[in-house]
C-alpha cells in the first residue's frame, strides 16, 4: 500500500508528476468510465444497466492494477451507486450486508482466535507431517485437503479455516514477507484454489449446484413423463459428473503456481523444524486450547447442520462470540487481526451484484453476447459449450457464482433447448464454470480471505487466474467431451 | 500477525472460579432473560415485542455491567434476532444497515484520517497567536476551538488532536507536573467539554445525532404527506435548533472551570514562548496539510448542501475515500485506529430500536412510562421534558450515548406522538441531553481519551460535572421554551 | 517469533538469585514497595522486576476511535505515555538510592502487541556480577490478568503489589484497584506481599497454625526476613482457652523448625479468641503480617473464605501470603 505519502509535499512539479504517475489507472479508470458515461445506452440496455456496467468495469480495473488501496475501490463502489444511480443511501447501506458478508466478518475473527490460541500450528503440523517437507506435496496436499473439504461443507469455511495455516508455514520461514512473496503466493493460492476447484464437487458445495439442480428440475422435470426423471439429479450423480473434473484439476493447479510465482525455497525443512519445536515447547493440549477447539467444532457442526435454517453468518458470529465471551481472545486482537476493508471490499461487490441483476445488465450481456457468436457458427455444440464457459466465467468474476448462476442457468438451459442441446450437458458447463471467479481478489469468498492476509497484491490474482481459467475450462471441455458422454450424456 | 503477551499457562480449572466471578453478570443477564422468557405476555404487548424487550434488558445489563467484551453484546443481539425472532439472517443483516450507520464508519476512518495529518500544531499556533498568553484567555480559546472543530468532526476527533496541544504546555510550565494539577485540570477540562458541548452542534457532531435524524425518517416520514416532509431533517435545520444550544453554554465553561480549580499559575508566559519556537521550526504549511484542509472543506460543504440529497454517510464514505486516495493516510492506519466494534454496536443498537418500533414494543414503553409519570403530572409540556433529559442523562451516563439514543429514541418519539406533543422536540432534546454524559470519565469518548492520558483524575470530573450538568439542562430546557417555538416547533 | 526468544531468555535467567517483582503503578505506595524490596535485595543479592501493565485500550470508550490514534498522536508530541513515566521514576528512584549505577548495560526487548503503538517493552538493566534489574511495560486486557500472567513464565520468589485507593494512583491507566491486588493475592501461586502503608523495621508478624504446611511457611519467611534482617515474631491464635496449648506448641514447633535452618526470632506470643480479628489486631504494629495460604483451591475458594484471605481484606497494614 502507499505507504510514506503523507509525509511527501507536493508543491513542485515533479512531486506531482509522481503523484499522478502512481495513480495512472486510477485516472484512466476514470477517464474509461467517463468515457462509456457519455456514449447513449445501447439497444436492450437500459440507462441504469449502462450505468452498473460502468461501475463494474472501472471496479474491475483497480481491483486488478490497485492504484489506491481496495478499501477505498470498495468505499467507491458504495458512492457510485448513490450518487450516478441516485439509490436511497439507506437502501444501498442495506443492500451491503446480508448472510454471507456476515460470515466472511465472523470467520475472519474466527481465524484470529484459532491464531492467537496457535491452533493454526497444530493443524499444519498434522498436513506436513502426512506431505512431507517439499513444498510441491505441502501445496497438494493443502489444495487436496481443501478441496475435499470445500466439496462438503462450502468453500467460504475451508478459506476461513486453513488461512492461518499457511500464514504459519510462511512466517516460520522468513519474518520478512519479501523474501517469502513467491512462497506466501504459491501457499495461499493453494488454499483459495483448493476450495474454488473443489466447491464444486457436490451439490452442498455452493448455492450455484443447488440453484442450478431446482432450475433442472423446475423447468424439465413433468410427473407425467418418466422421460424426464433424469432431471432429477441427485447427490451421487453430481459427484459422478464432477468429482472427476476437480481431481483432474487438483495437481494442475499446484504445476501453474510454481510456474507463475517461483518460490524462493524448494523445502520447508526448516519451518517444519521450527514449527516442531514449538508444539513441543508449548507442550500437551492446555484447557484453553481445549476449550477453542471445543468452540471451532462446534461451529463447524453449526456450519454443516443448522446453516439452512439460521445462516452461515449467525454461526460464525455466534462462534465468535463464544471466543469472546471465554475470553480466549480480546476484542482488541480481533479488531485489529481482521482486516474490515476486505470486508467491505466484498460487500460493495455483493452489493453490485444485487444491482446488476436487477438492473437486466447481466441479462444484456448475456444475450448479446450469445448474438455474437451466431455469425460464427458457435451456436451448438463443442463450441457453443466453449462458448458458455468463456461467458459464465466472465459473469461470474463481477458478482457471486450464486447471482451468477440464478442470471446464466435460465438462458443457458433455454440455449439449450433451441440449439436441441441436453440441458444437462450446459447446466453442469454453467454451474461448474461459475466457480471460476479467479481474477480478482473480491471475485470469490475463498480469494477475498486470503487477501485479507495482506501477503498478496490485487494484481497476483490476475496474473495467476487468467492462466487458471484457461486451464480449467480446458479439463472442464474435455471431460464434457470425452467422459460425460460415458455416463450416458448424448 | 502479531502475537500478545504470553498466555497463562496455569491449568484451566484453577482459572474457573476467577472466570465465573468475572463474567458474574452475564449470567445474572442470561437468568434474567430465560426469567422473563418464560413469562406470560403482558396485556398490550405481541410475543415478539415481548422477545425484543428482553433482548433490550439483557443488553442493557451487559453494556452497563460490562462482563463480556461490547461487541460480543453486539454480535449477540444479531445471533438473538435470528435465533429467538425465527428471522431470516440476511433480513437481519440488511436490517444492520442503514445511512447512520455509514455515516458512523465513515467519520470514524474520517477521524483517523485528519488526526493523522499535522494540523493540531497549526491549531496550536493560531489558538496562542490569538489569545496571547493568559491561562484565562488561552483555556478559552481551547474550548471555542474544540467546541466549533467538534461540532463538525465529532468529540473524540478533536480530543484526540487536542490533547497533546494541552499536555505539551503543561509539561512546558512545570517539570513537576504535580504542583500544577490546577492548571492542568483547567487546560485539559477545557478541552474535554468544549468536546463535549460542541457535539451537539450539527447533526455530524456524534453518532447520536445522525441516529436520531434517521429514526425520525423510519418512523414519521411518509413520501406521500407532504405534512410529514419537516421529518426530513437537514444538516442546517438540525443546526438551527441544536447550535444556539451550543453557543449559549460556551462562554461559561471556562468561568465554571475556573471556579472549580484553581490554577496555580494565571499565565503561561514561558511555555506558550517555547511551543511557538516548537511550532516555527516546523516551517512553512506544506501541500499535504493544504490538501488535508482542502478535503476537510469539502466534506463539510458536502454536509451541509448535500446530506439531505445523498445522506450523511455518504459524504463521510467520500471523503474518507478522497484521503485514502490522495494518500494522506494509509489503509492500515485506519484500520486499527478505528474500532470497528463500536460500528458494529451502533448497528446491532439502531436495528433492535428499529424492531423494538415495529414489534409494538417501543409504544408499550412508552405507554408505561407515561403511566408512570401521570402521578406526578409530569406527562406533558415542558416537565415531560425535564423528566426525559433527566432520564437520558441518567441512561448516557451509564452506557455509550449512541447505544443510549438508538434505544430511547423509539420510546420518545412514541411518547411525543402519544402526548401530543411534536416528535422533534422531544427528538433534540433526547439527542442533546444524551451528551450531557458529564459525571464519569468514560461517559463521554471525549472524556475518555482525555483521561487515559493520566493527568486527571475521576473525581475532576464529577467536580466539575454537576455544575456543567446543571447548566446544560437549564440552557437546553430555557431554549426549547422560548427559542424552538420561534422555529415554528 | 520475538516472543519464544523471549521465553528463552527467561529461562536463562532463572538461577539461584532471588527473583523479586514489584507490580508499579504510578502511586505512591507502589514505590515504598520498591524501597522493601530494594532492602530484601540488599547486596545486589537479588534481581528485581518492574512491572507496569497497562490495559489494552478498548477504545469503546472513546467512540469508536481506538486510544492508539491518540496515543500516537502524543508521542508525535514528544509527550510521555504514563507507563513509561512510572517505570522511569521506579529506576531514577533505584539509582537514588544506590542500588543500581549508570554504568549496568542496557537491553531492550521490544514485543509488538497488536492495537498499540507501544506494544510489550523490556528493558534489562546488567551489571557485571550477574546482577539484573528489568523494567517491564507489559500490555494486557486487564491488569491483574497480565501481572498473573507475568507470575506465571517469571517464577519469582515473592511478588510485591501495592494496596492503594489515593485518587493520585487512580488517574493512571495502569492503577492497581484494591480487587486487581486482591485477585492476584488469591490466584497467584507465589509469595504475594501486599504493601498498604508499608513501614519498614517493625518486624514479620508469622501466624502459625498446626498445619505442616504452616511450619514451612514459617521457615520460608525467616528466610526472607533474614534477607532484610528483619526481625520475626511468631504468633498463633486459639479458638478457645482449652486449645490455649495446642497454639503454644505449634508455636514452639516452628520456632524450632526455624531453628533448625540456623536463622532465629526475635518473640513468640499466643492469642485467644476469633483468629482473624486477633490477627488483625496484635498484628497493626508490625511491618507485615504474615500467613500461610491454609485455602482450599479451585471451586471450593467460592465457597470457603480463609483466614489468610480475610486478613488481607479487614488489615490496616501490609500482609504477605506465604506459598
Amino acid at each position: 500500500m502507499q505507504a510514506g505519502k503523507a509525509t511527501r509535499p507536493f508543491f513542485s512539479l515533479r512531486s506531482i508528476g509522481l503523484f499522478l504517475h502512481d495513480r495512472r489507472w486510477l485516472i484512466a479508470a476514470f477517464v474509461i468510465g467517463a468515457v462509456l458515461y457519455v456514449v447513449p445506452p445501447p439497444d436492450g440496455l437500459s440507462r441504469e444497466g449502462q450505468l452498473v456496467l460502468i461501475v463494474s468495469l472501472v471496479a474491475v480495473i483497480l481491483f486488478v492494477t490497485e492504484p489506491v488501496p481496495l478499501p477505498s475501490v470498495a468505499l467507491m463502489i458504495i458512492i457510485a451507486q448513490i450518487t450516478l444511480l441516485g439509490l436511497d443511501s439507506s437502501k444501498v447501506a442495506r443492500s451491503l450486508m446480508s448472510d454471507s458478508v456476515l460470515f466472511i466478518m465472523g470467520s475472519l475473527m474466527l481465524a484470529v482466535a484459532i491464531v492467537k490460541q496457535k491452533l493454526d500450528k497444530r493443524i499444519a503440523y498434522l498436513i506436513v507431517r502426512a506431505t512431507g517437507t517439499g513444498i510441491y506435496p505441502i501445496c497438494v496436499g493443502i489444495s487436496f485437503v481443501c478441496g475435499v473439504l470445500a466439496s462438503i461443507i462450502g468453500e467460504h469455511t475451508v478459506a476461513a479455516m486453513m488461512l492461518p495455516v499457511a500464514i504459519t508455514l510462511v512466517t516460520l520461514t522468513s519474518d520478512n514477507p519479501k523474501e517469502v512473496k513467491g512462497l506466501a503466493a504459491v501457499l495461499l493460492f493453494s488454499i483459495s484454489y483448493g476450495c474454488a476447484i473443489g466447491g464444486i464437487g457436490t451439490p452442498s458445495g455452493g448455492a450455484r449446484n443447488a440453484i442450478m439442480i431446482s432450475y433442472w428440475k423446475d423447468f424439465f422435470f413433468d410427473p407425467t413423463n418418466p422421460e424426464t426423471r433424469r432431471f432429477l439429479v441427485d447427490y451421487v450423480t453430481w459427484i459422478k459428473f464432477a468429482y472427476p473434473v476437480f481431481l483432474a484439476q487438483l495437481p494442475l493447479v499446484t504445476l501453474i503456481l510454481f510456474a507463475v510465482f517461483k518460490p524462493e525455497r524448494k523445502t520447508l525443512r526448516r519451518a517444519v523444524a521450527k514449527l516442531r519445536k514449538q508444539i513441543e515447547v508449548r507442550g500437551p493440549m492446555t484447557g484453553r486450547d481445549w476449550a477453542a477447539v471445543g468452540i471451532f467444532l462446534a461451529t463447524l457442526v453449526g456450519w454443516v447442520t443448522m446453516s439452512e435454517s439460521v445462516g452461515l453468518g449467525t454461526i460464525a458470529l455466534i462462534g465468535a462470540v463464544l471466543f469472546l465471551i471465554v475470553g480466549l481472545v480480546p476484542w482488541n486482537d480481533m479488531n485489529t487481526g481482521v482486516n474490515w476493508g476486505v470486508v467491505w471490499l466484498y460487500a460493495a461487490t455483493i452489493s453490485l451484484g444485487v444491482e446488476m441483476q436487477e438492473s437486466g445488465a447481466a441479462e444484456w450481456v448475456a444475450t448479446s453476447f450469445l448474438d455474437l457468436l451466431g455469425p460464427m457458427n458457435m451456436d451448438q455444440g463443442m463450441p457453443l459449450l466453449a462458448a458458455y464457459t468463456g461467458l459464465t466465467t466472465l459473469v461470474t468474476n463481477t458478482m457471486s457464482a450464486g447471482a451468477a448462476v440464478a442470471v446464466l442457468g435460465p438462458i443457458a438451459l433455454r440455449t439449450a433447448e433451441i440449439a436441441g442441446e441436453d440441458p444437462l450437458y450446459l447446466g453442469f458447463i454453467t454451474a461448474i464454470s461459475s466457480s471460476f471467479a479467479y481474477f480478482t481478489a473480491a471475485a470469490h469468498p475463498a480469494f477475498t480471505i486470503v487477501y485479507a492476509s495482506g501477503y498478496l497484491k490485487a494484481a497476483d490474482f490476475f496474473k495467476v487466474g487468467w492462466r487458471m481459467a484457461i486451464m480449467s475450462a480446458v479439463v472442464l471441455l474435455i471431460a464434457a467431451k470425452f467422459y460425460w458422454p460415458l455416463l450416458g450424456l448424448s | 500477525m502479531g502475537l500478545g503477551a504470553p498466555l497463562s499457562r496455569a491449568p484451566f480449572w484453577r482459572g474457573m472460579a476467577g472466570f465465573l466471578r468475572q463474567r458474574m453478570w452475564l449470567f445474572i443477564a442470561f437468568a434474567v432473560g430465560s426469567v422473563l422468557y418464560a413469562l406470560p405476555v403482558p396485556d398490550g404487548l405481541t410475543r415478539e415485542g415481548q422477545i425484543i424487550l428482553i433482548m433490550v434488558i439483557v443488553a442493557v445489563i451487559l453494556f452497563v455491567t460490562e462482563p463480556v467484551p461490547l461487541p460480543a453484546v453486539a454480535l449477540m443481539i444479531i445471533a438473538g434476532q435470528v435465533i429467538l425472532l425465527g428471522k431470516q439472517s440476511s433480513d437481519v443483516a440488511r436490517s444492520l444497515m442503514s445511512d447512520s450507520v455509514l455515516f458512523i464508519m465513515g467519520s470514524l476512518m474520517l477521524a483517523v484520517g485528519i488526526i493523522k495529518q499535522k494540523l493540531d500544531k497549526r491549531l496550536a499556533y493560531l489558538i496562542v497567536r490569538v489569545t496571547g498568553t493568559g491561562l484565562f484567555q488561552v483555556s478559552m480559546g481551547i474550548t471555542v476551538v474544540c467546541g466549533v472543530l467538534s461540532s463538525v468532526i465529532g468529540g473524540h476527533t478533536v480530543a484526540a488532536m487536542m490533547l497533546p496541544v494541552a499536555l505539551t504546555l503543561i509539561t512546558l510550565t512545570k517539570e513537576h507536573t504535580k504542583k500544577i494539577s490546577g492548571l492542568a485540570a483547567v487546560l485539559l477540562l477545557s478541552i474535554a467539554y468544549g468536546c463535549a458541548i460542541g457535539s451537539i452542534g450539527t447533526p455530524s457532531g456524534g453518532a447520536r445525532n445522525a441516529i436520531m435524524i434517521g429514526y425520525w425518517e423510519e418512523f414519521f416520514f411518509n413520501a406521500d404527506h407532504p405534512s410529514t416532509y419537516k421529518y426530513l431533517v437537514s444538516y442546517l435545520d438540525w443546526m438551527k435548533f441544536a447550535y444556539p444550544v451550543f453557543l449559549l453554554q460556551l462562554p461559561f465553561v471556562t468561568w465554571i472551570l475556573f471556579t472549580a480549580f484553581k490554577p496555580e499559575h494565571k499565565t503561561l508566559r514561558r511555555a506558550v514562548a517555547k511551543l511557538r519556537k516548537q511550532i516555527e521550526a516546523q516551517g512553512p504549511i506544506k501541500g499535504s496539510d493544504w490538501a488535508a484542509i482542502f478535503i476537510f472543506l469539502l466534506i463539510l460543504a458536502g454536509w451541509i448542501t448535500l446530506s439531505d440529497v445523498l445522506g450523511l454517510g455518504i459524504v463521510a464514505i467520500l471523503g474518507s475515500a478522497l484521503f485514502l486516495i490522495v494518500g494522506l493516510v494509509r489503509w492500515n492506519d485506519m484500520n486499527s485506529g478505528v474500532n470497528w466494534g463500536v460500528v458494529l454496536i451502533y448497528a446491532a443498537t439502531i436495528s433492535l430500536g428499529v424492531e423494538m418500533k415495529d414489534s409494538g414494543a417501543a409504544e408499550w414503553l412508552a405507554v408505561s412510562f407515561l403511566d408512570l409519570l401521570k402521578p406526578w403530572h409530569l406527562d406533558s409540556g415542558l416537565p415531560l421534558w425535564a423528566a426525559y433529559t433527566a432520564l437520558t442523562t441518567l441512561v448516557a451516563n451509564t452506557m455509550s450515548a449512541g447505544a443510549a439514543v438508538a434505544v430511547l429514541g423509539p420510546v420518545t418519539l412514541h411518547t411525543a406522538e402519544l402526548v401530543g406533543e411534536s416528535p422533534l422536540a422531544l427528538g433534540y432534546i433526547t439527542a442533546i441531553s444524551t451528551s450531557f454524559a458529564y459525571f464519569t470519565a468514560a461517559a463521554q469518548p471525549a472524556f475518555a481519551i482525555i483521561y487515559a492520558s493520566g493527568y486527571l483524575r475521576t473525581r475532576d470530573f464529577l467536580k466539575v460535572g454537576w455544575r456543567m450538568g446543571i447548566l446544560s439542562a437549564s440552557v437546553l430546557l430555557l431554549a426549547a421554551k422560548f427559542y424552538w417555538p420561534l422555529l415554528g416547533v | 517469533m520475538l516472543e519464544d526468544e523471549f521465553d528463552s531468555d527467561l529461562q536463562d535467567n532463572l538461577g539461584s538469585r532471588f527473583q523479586i517483582l514489584v507490580c508499579i503503578d504510578g502511586s505512591d505506595e507502589s514505590y515504598s514497595g520498591l524501597r522493601y524490596a530494594v532492602r530484601m535485595g540488599a547486596d545486589n543479592s537479588a534481581d528485581l522486576t518492574l512491572l507496569y501493565v497497562r490495559p489494552v485500550d478498548q477504545g469503546l470508550r472513546s467512540g469508536g476511535l481506538q486510544m492508539r490514534v491518540a496515543r500516537e498522536n502524543m508521542l508525535k508530541w514528544g509527550v510521555q505515555l504514563p507507563g513509561t513515566k512510572a517505570l522511569t521514576k521506579g529506576r531514577d528512584m533505584l539509582v537514588e538510592m544506590g542500588f543500581m549505577a549508570d554504568d549496568w548495560k542496557e537491553q531492550v526487548v521490544h514485543t509488538d502487541v497488536t492495537g498499540d503503538p507501544l506494544g510489550d517493552n523490556t528493558t534489562v538493566y546488567k551489571n557485571d556480577e550477574g546482577a539484573c534489574i528489568s523494567l517491564k511495560l507489559l500490555v494486557s486486557p486487564r491488569v491483574d490478568r497480565g501481572i498473573l500472567d507475568e507470575c506465571e513464565v517469571g517464577n519469582y520468589d515473592i511478588t510485591i503489589i501495592s494496596m492503594s485507593e489515593t485518587d493520585e494512583a487512580k488517574s493512571h491507566a495502569g492503577y492497581i484497584s484494591p480487587a486487581t491486588t486482591f485477585a492476584v493475592a488469591t490466584q497467584h501461586r507465589g509469595t504475594v506481599l501486599v504493601a498498604r502503608e508499608l513501614e519498614e523495621d517493625h518486624g514479620h508478624f508469622m501466624c502459625v497454625d498446626f498445619t505442616e504446611k504452616a511450619i514451612q511457611s514459617a521457615v520460608k519467611d525467616a528466610q526472607i526476613a533474614s534477607r532484610c534482617h528483619c526481625p520475626v515474631f511468631l504468633y498463633s491464635v486459639a479458638a478457645t482457652e482449652d486449645e490455649l496449648e495446642t497454639a503454644k506448641s505449634v508455636v514452639a514447633r516452628a520456632k524450632a523448625a526455624i531453628e533448625a535452618e540456623g536463622l532465629s526470632i526475635a518473640g513468640q506470643s499466643t492469642g485467644v479468641g476469633d483468629p482473624v480479628e486477633c490477627i488483625v489486631g496484635k498484628g497493626r504494629n508490625y511491618s507485615l503480617i504474615v500467613l500461610a495460604d491454609s485455602s482450599v483451591k479451585g471451586l471450593r475458594r467460592f465457597f470457603t473464605t480463609s483466614v489468610a484471605y480475610e486478613v488481607l481484606q479487614k488489615a490496616a497494614n501490609s500482609v504477605m501470603i506465604v506459598r
